[in-house]
């Protein structure tokens, strides 16, 4: 199966363009699933609007989303104290076929932060597709953190679309672990002016895990910004593809978009693939990316070592060292706590 | 003729839609050195972008004369070739242009004569030499990896070669070790004669030490609110700006 | 605010158009009857001729790029693919026709001959008309001559690269070049050798709704060195050029070459060039490349370093304006352990020109103890241009220092004053960002070629 297409074609031979999965079934039946946790559930309910995507990973998920959704949330934030939200989804034996649709609405000039995790409770092979759709209104500011935590059985499919209006700050924390199969695709339209939208991604590959992150930001307002920041850790046979592209759009004046990704490679089998684009029909606009890969530096491994850390200790050092000013972002500290042991086990 | 170079009155500027300058009076005459002090986001920078007529600063009132001149709307670069020259506080990076061609082009921007490739070269190296640069500089590219200190002293070369009548030395002396505010206050003298003045802008008096001062500013939001002599200078050293704001 | 306006380059020297006279001219279109055509008419031997229409079936098996420029508007029924100019072969500039000669003159060929090049070799529309080098250099060993006599006087040497370096399925035009070329250079550099004054082969298509195919094979073989200067140009038609070139350098253990490009075709020129090197074991290759002509190009020199601890450098820029779709880049695949690669690229687009910087990095699993470190600027003058970065960075084992970094945006306003304010007009400050910009590029091109290429950066302002 074909999937997770980038805005811009480049030469087939360079095997990005999007990607082919082989040995993936998309589950004709869907069954239901009701391990789901609300806290905060007041401002959930279950109307959506419907799951015309920009982008989306591909027709066939999407088309699934529309027959088949298994759990649709709205989430209305109409606070300003930035209240808690959060949604935690567990995988087990009787639920493990997920296929959600959640909407986020961000009312004017309110705050919030939203928790969105997946989890796996067993050994199960569990499907997961989702899609969030959030329209950050006008000064609206919000949080998101989004949480795979679900085991290496599993297939992990995620689309995210976001669209930010006048001076909208929408901040992305995704923290990306799970899935033998992890495919996320990002698109966020910066139309309304001053919109700023972060997104900091954390990942982590082990075995033959396979991560895809087609990240999209459109910027069409004046003085949009942008800010895309990926730290990631390979290990064993595990693969990555990171398609970050930047757009911006004719009219974006003094816009400003950034993009940085580094993978930590932690074995000579692990595998890396970056493709960061820098797509412009503006002047006045200032766009960077940098990507860089390989070991972790010898130097401060031999650092570490010398206080007596053995080398996997200091491995696991350097990287948790590398995501903890993306994990910084996150203030719920028992989930962050959560987070520090799953990059423990997973690294072990 | 008049010993009058610089004259400033009553102007307002403006800054991204802020009123910054707010009637603000100077007059500079040939052979003084002025001294423009004040805390941080007083207008101390605004005044001297304002003089060279940065675009990014609108003049909503008043007028600067130079030489009985109005340049109050002049382009920046022929307030420059009338001998006005500013020493930037954050001086810009340009690379792929060295240190050498660009004040050779500049030179001749501003004499409008042909500049001779060896007795320019000599005087490069003379004045890089006062001011402790290593040579290899004149072919680096202007500014760029250049330490702080290494910026302020090319603009000091600058200043030297391109000899203006009118300096404006913008924070200067900001961020600079003992020894570089040595090499700069070198550099003053050596540019200083009777027939040119220096406008020094700085929010610290360290500088001060080893010139000769004529008139000390003192200006807080937007506005000159006291001139005396050298020791005022002082004064505001040991006490600050507080009993001005 | 002002906007910044370049001249349009200078054209005249190269806009002049001789008549289309031609001692012969294929008729249009492409077919196995025009192949053989073309075969007899250059006298092939048979494995040339067997090797052409196989590789027009591969031509016709394969589909057009399915990214990158449009290139919809090329019908191969509306080129003729073989021009032969009405002369043949010539050592020395008397005998080459006035016409052509004079042309050439313009473009400055023999004048640079005299001055800095150790030998010119020169092609008018499908074949070569003049060749020569300096006789130190044939005493030394040193091959430089056409296509055509290498495969007459070096058949086996030939035989054994033509192709080889750049396979004919490898995409499209390539199989098209495979098919129909003509013309081009071959140089042999003998062990040990080195040459320090550049050879400079020069191409001139003049022949209206036709294409150029020339071919080029270097070999510089083990510890030997050379600098080889290609350049390019056409005059403006009305109807679209096809050039489909191909470059094929095999770099020995411990050699080294640079081969620099300035191109400067026409505006109507379809620029779709194939160029890839194999560098063996401590060699280094470098790649300089200027790219101002064309309506649309495409054009990804390659270094496949495929011996241990080889090198390879890429130092390119683009400039693009109305009406150009300049689509240029690099490849790189570290192929053995301890190789490196260093990419300096940078575009400029102006009235609505587009500019693409597409690249491939790709360490191997086999590559171990590799450096890669890539950079590319964008500038943008005016906002009706576009300016894209798309760049394949593909890592396939730990053991790697791989950065890349890439900027885009327009010249800072803080940066025009301060230049102002030493005493430059606008016009001056600008131009000396621009010029100061591509100096990394410039500096590393023969004199004539970087004096000509700031003068190509005339800044004209036009403020309101």
């Amino acid at each position: 199966m074909k999937l997770n297409e980038t805005p811009v074609r480049t030469s087939r031979n360079f095997n990005i363009n999007n990607i082919k999965l082989e040995n993936i079934e998309i589950p004709q039946q869907i069954e239901s699933f009701e391990n789901v946790e609300k806290i905060g559930e007041n401002t959930i309910t279950q109307d959506i609007m419907g799951c015309d995507l920009a982008y989306g990973l591909s027709d066939e998920l999407i088309k699934q989303q529309e027959e088949h959704a298994n759990q649709k949330l709205k989430i209305t934030i109409d606070s300003k104290e930035n209240k808690e939200i959060q949604i935690i989804f567990n995988f087990d034996s009787k639920n493990i076929q997920l296929v959600e649709h959640i909407e986020i609405e961000a009312q004017e000039e309110t705050k919030s932060t939203v928790i969105i995790k997946y989890k796996s409770q067993q050994e199960i092979k569990a499907y997961h597709n989702g899609i969030i759709k959030l329209h950050a209104k006008k000064k609206a500011n919000i949080n998101v953190i989004l949480i795979n935590l679900m085991n290496q059985n599993s297939n992990n499919f995620i689309s995210i679309e976001n669209k930010l209006e006048e001076e909208a700050k929408v901040t992305y924390t995704i923290v990306d672990f799970g899935g033998k199969n992890s495919i996320t695709n990002y698109y966020s339209n910066l139309k309304g002016t001053s919109s700023n939208n972060i997104l900091n991604t954390i990942y982590l590959g082990s075995k033959n895990q396979i991560i895809d992150l087609n990240y999209i930001a459109e910027l069409q307002g004046e003085k949009t910004n942008i800010d895309i920041e990926v730290q990631g850790a390979l290990k064993d046979t595990a693969k990555k593809h990171f398609k970050g592209t930047i757009d911006f759009k004719k009219g974006c004046k003094k816009a400003t978009g950034n993009e940085n990704e580094n993978c930590m490679l932690l074995s000579d089998t692990a595998k890396s693939i970056a493709l960061p684009m820098l797509l412009c029909s503006e002047e006045e606009v200032e766009g960077n990316h940098a990507t860089s890969a390989g070991r972790v530096g010898e130097k401060e491994l031999f650092y570490i070592m010398s206080r007596g850390f053995n080398k996997k200790e200091a491995m696991k050092l350097m990287v948790k060292a590398k995501f903890n000013k993306i994990l910084e972002n996150i203030e719920n500290q028992q989930l962050k706590n959560e987070i520090e042991q799953e990059i423990d086990k997973r690294l072990d | 003729m008049s010993n009058k170079l610089l004259e400033i009155k009553d102007l307002y500027v403006n800054a991204e839609d802020k009123e910054i300058l707010k009637g603000i009076n100077l007059e500079i005459n040939k052979g003084e050195i002025h001294v423009i002090m004040g805390p941080n986001g007083s207008g101390k920078t605004t005044t001297a972008n304002a003089i060279l007529n940065n675009p990014s600063y609108i003049k909503e009132k008043g007028s600067i004369t130079f030489e009985e001149e109005d340049i109050t709307n002049l382009n920046t670069d022929e307030i420059a070739r009338k001998g006005i020259f500013m020493s930037f506080q954050l001086p810009e990076e340009i690379p792929g242009v060295s240190v050498a061609n660009f004040l050779k082009y500049a030179k001749n921007k501003i004499t409008n004569k042909p500049v001779k490739i060896f007795e320019f070269k000599k005087e490069l190296e003379k004045y890089m030499k006062e001011l402790n640069i290593d040579p290899s500089y004149m072919e680096r590219s202007l500014n760029v990896g250049f330490s702080g200190g290494e910026k302020k002293k090319n603009e000091i070369l600058q200043m030297l070669v391109l000899n203006p009548k009118l300096a404006i030395l913008d924070e200067t002396d900001s961020g600079l070790d003992v020894d570089a505010i040595k090499t700069v206050s070198k550099g003053i003298e050596m540019f200083k004669n009777k027939q040119n003045a220096v406008l020094i802008i700085t929010h610290n008096t360290k500088i001060l030490h080893s010139l000769k001062v004529d008139y000390v500013h003192i200006l807080v939001n937007g506005k000159i609110v006291k001139t005396g002599k050298e020791d005022l200078a002082t004064y505001i050293e040991q006490n600050g700006y507080e009993e001005y704001k | 605010m002002s906007k910044v306006k370049l001249d349009e380059i200078n054209r005249n020297i190269y806009d002049i158009k001789n008549k289309d006279e031609y001692d012969y001219k294929i008729k249009k279109g492409l077919t196995p009857e025009i192949i053989e055509e073309i075969s007899k008419q250059k006298d092939d031997p048979v494995w040339m001729r067997e090797f052409r229409l196989k590789a027009l079936e591969v031509y016709n098996s394969l589909e057009l790029p399915t990214w990158g420029p449009d290139l919809s508007e090329l019908d191969m029924n509306e080129i003729a693919t073989y021009v032969k100019p009405k002369t043949s072969l010539n050592t020395s500039w008397e005998d080459v026709p006035e016409d052509i000669k004079d042309t050439f003159d313009k473009l400055g060929i023999p004048e640079a001959e005299k001055e800095s090049l150790a030998g010119v070799g020169a092609q008018y529309d499908s074949e070569v008309v003049y060749h020569s080098m300096k006789k130190e250099l044939i005493k030394q060993g040193v091959i430089y001559t056409d296509m055509e006599s290498a495969l007459k006087k070096y058949p086996d040497l030939v035989k054994k690269h033509f192709m080889k370096c750049v396979p004919v399925n490898d995409h499209k035009f390539v199989a098209l070049h495979g098919a129909v070329w003509s013309g081009g250079s071959f140089v042999y550099v003998p062990k040990g050798v080195k040459v320090d004054i550049p050879l400079q082969s020069y191409f001139r298509l003049n022949s209206p709704e036709s294409g150029q195919f020339e071919h080029t094979l270097i070999i510089v073989d083990e510890g030997a060195s050379l600098h080889f200067i290609e350049g390019c140009s056409a005059p403006k038609y009305n109807k679209v050029n096809l050039h489909a070139g191909c470059v094929e350098l095999y770099v020995k253990d411990n050699a080294y070459l640079r081969y620099s490009t300035i191109e400067n075709w026409s505006k109507n020129m379809l620029n779709l060039n194939t160029k890839k090197a194999i560098v063996g074991k401590n060699a280094k290759m470098e790649w300089v490349s200027g790219s101002f002509g064309s309506k649309i190009s495409m054009l990804y020199p390659m270094s496949i370093l495929n011996g241990e601890g080889s090198k390879t450098e890429f130092t390119g820029i683009s400039f693009a304006g109305a009406g150009q779709n300049l689509d240029n880049g690099f490849k790189v695949i570290h192929n053995a352990k301890n190789t490196s690669s260093i990419v300096n690229a940078k575009s400029i687009s102006k009235n609505g020109g587009k500019c693409t910087y597409r690249s491939l990095v790709r360490i191997g699993e086999n590559a171990s103890g590799s450096k890669s470190s890539v950079s590319c600027e964008s500038l943008m003058l005016d906002d009706i241009s576009i300016s894209d970065t798309i760049p394949v960075n593909d890592i396939r084992t730990d053991d790697v220092e791989f950065s890349h970094e890439a900027k885009i945006g327009k010249i800072s306003d803080k940066a025009i004053f301060y230049l102002m304010s030493r005493g430059l007009s606008k016009e001056d400050a600008l131009g000396m960002i621009v010029r100061g910009f591509a100096y990394p590029i410039s500096k590393e091109l023969p004199v004539e070629y970087a004096v000509e290429m700031n003068n190509l950066i005339n800044l004209e302002l036009d403020s309101f």
